[in-house]
């Protein structure tokens, strides 16, 4: 009996030494394995793309236009979205865009602490190299640094070189 | 369910043979390409954001925008990672017997089959049209605006511009030399759609190629060709690109001499998976630049 017993315990051994070994050998949890998780739950109804969004193209039109050493360059046009590059000489200065937040209307709740404005649509700095308005309750227009130098004074006066007001309108 | 965008990341290999090629071209685009495989790294690097909360919010957008199939994130990972048949058993194997700091290809040799000259033109020339394809598919031009995305080339900088940077050295110039733009065109001057039809590269991607009918995807294969050979050439001249100088960095990690071209080249097409790996740092980034404007 008590030969045997010794095997077993071995065995038991290396098991629980193989259960630990795996675990170990998994990766620690993300910080983004809840939105995974939600996401994945979701099924075919994850649309992270409202099917009402504006097309991305009629964007284009509203965003400030090449001028003297400054040059945009479009870099993605989705629905509901269209981003370009802000460049200086052929260096990045910013990134800038107008999303349709149908799609994702938490981006709105920020605006409601704002206290600067322009042209009468609300201001505000989201993130640390970031300044965004939310126009017509609904697009949000955003100008990101691609670098400290650009200052967030600076992001505010390519915000209003944005056609705010012609944005407003579009339905 | 397939994995998470944070997971695809999270996972690429630090270093393996794909790495140690990808460094050996940094020579080619100097400082253009470092292998992050960290997703909230990459997040940081992409925004250069420094809230904790803003990141979070970026990180979880980007992976509802990721899991949205109708975004074409989904396609493209499938094309990058189906246009590339690495044999991963080979690279391991390749790695395991390194004698010191370089990979003998001696003893790989009875492992490997040299593609004949017209299966290695059209590599090339497919590896682009998916490139074409991805590149539509993730940064959501339409998908047969070749126009958009010889544009787009020009800003091509990172991993996407490494992607590139690659094609030409390892597709075109190891196993052609300099006159590759000529040979992939006359393969597809002379191609069939039948021939093509029975190319492996060509089958396993052609439902993603845009045309109704295999003479219609040969055509956007030409198309497509015939827009990005003008920067293809510049390429190789404004950065003096030799086949000669590319096998001198090469050769500084594998050992092979220089009447085995055929096999170093097919060595590299089953050892690494370059359009898999820098294509997923691309989706991610372009992912990222993204989700940063939708929170």
């Amino acid at each position: 009996m008590k030969n045997k017993k010794i095997p077993h315990l071995i065995i038991s051994f290396c098991l629980f030494s193989l259960l630990l070994l795996s675990s170990c050998a998994t990766q620690p949890p993300s910080r983004f394995d809840q939105a995974q998780q939600e996401s994945v739950a979701a099924g075919n109804k994850n649309t992270a793309v409202d099917k009402n969004a504006v097309k991305g193209a009629n964007f284009n039109q509203f965003f400030p236009s090449n001028s003297g050493n400054y040059q945009r360059v479009f870099t993605q046009e989705k629905a509901g979205f269209v981003q370009a590059k802000l460049k200086e000489n052929g260096q990045d200065l910013a990134t800038l865009a107008i999303f349709d937040t149908i799609s994702n209307p938490s981006a709105k709740d920020d605006f409601k602490n704002s206290t600067d404005k322009i042209n009468g649509f609300p201001l505000i700095e989201k993130g640390s190299n970031n300044t965004a308005v939310l126009v017509a309750n609904r697009y949000q227009v955003s100008v990101r640094s691609a670098n400290s130098n650009f200052s967030s004074e600076q992001r505010k006066e390519w915000l209003s070189k944005f056609d705010l007001t012609g944005l407003s309108q579009l339905k | 369910m397939s994995k998470s965008i944070f997971e695809l990341v999270d996972n690429l290999p630090k270093s393996n043979v794909t790495t140690m090629v990808l460094n050996a071209l940094d020579f080619v685009v100097p400082g253009q390409w470092h292998n992050v495989t960290n997703f909230e790294q990459m997040i940081r690097e992409v925004t250069g954001e420094t809230d904790e909360e803003m990141i979070q919010k970026i990180g979880d957008r980007a992976v509802w925008l990721f899991n949205d199939k109708t975004q074409g994130y989904q396609n493209a990972l499938w094309l990058y990672q189906t246009v590339d048949k690495a044999d991963y058993a080979l690279g391991a194997a390749a790695l395991a017997n390194k004698v010191g700091s370089k990979i003998g290809l001696l003893s790989f040799l009875n492992r490997l089959t040299p593609n004949n000259e017209k299966a290695q033109a059209l590599d090339l020339a497919i590896k682009l049209v998916v490139e074409v394809v991805a590149f539509c598919q993730i940064n959501g031009l339409p998908g047969d605006s070749i126009g958009d995305f010889v544009a787009a080339l020009k800003e091509y900088e990172s991993d996407a511009l490494m992607r590139m940077a690659a094609l030409i050295c390892l597709d075109g110039l190891v196993p052609f030399g300099a006159d590759f733009i000529l040979k992939v065109e006359s393969t597809l001057n002379n191609i069939s759609t039948q021939e093509l039809n029975n190319n492996t590269g060509f089958s396993s991607v052609s439902k993603l190629i845009p045309g109704n009918n295999p003479a219609g995807k040969l055509q956007f294969i030409n198309s497509s060709f015939d827009a990005v050979k003008d920067w293809m050439i510049g390429f190789v001249s404004s950065h003096n690109l030799t086949q000669n100088e590319v096998i001198k960095n090469l050769s500084k990690f594998i050992e092979f001499s220089e009447d085995q071209l055929d096999y170093v080249a097919a060595f590299l097409d089953m050892s690494t998976n370059y359009f898999e790996h820098t294509g997923t740092q691309s989706i991610a980034k372009s992912l990222i630049s993204r989700a940063m404007a939708e929170v």
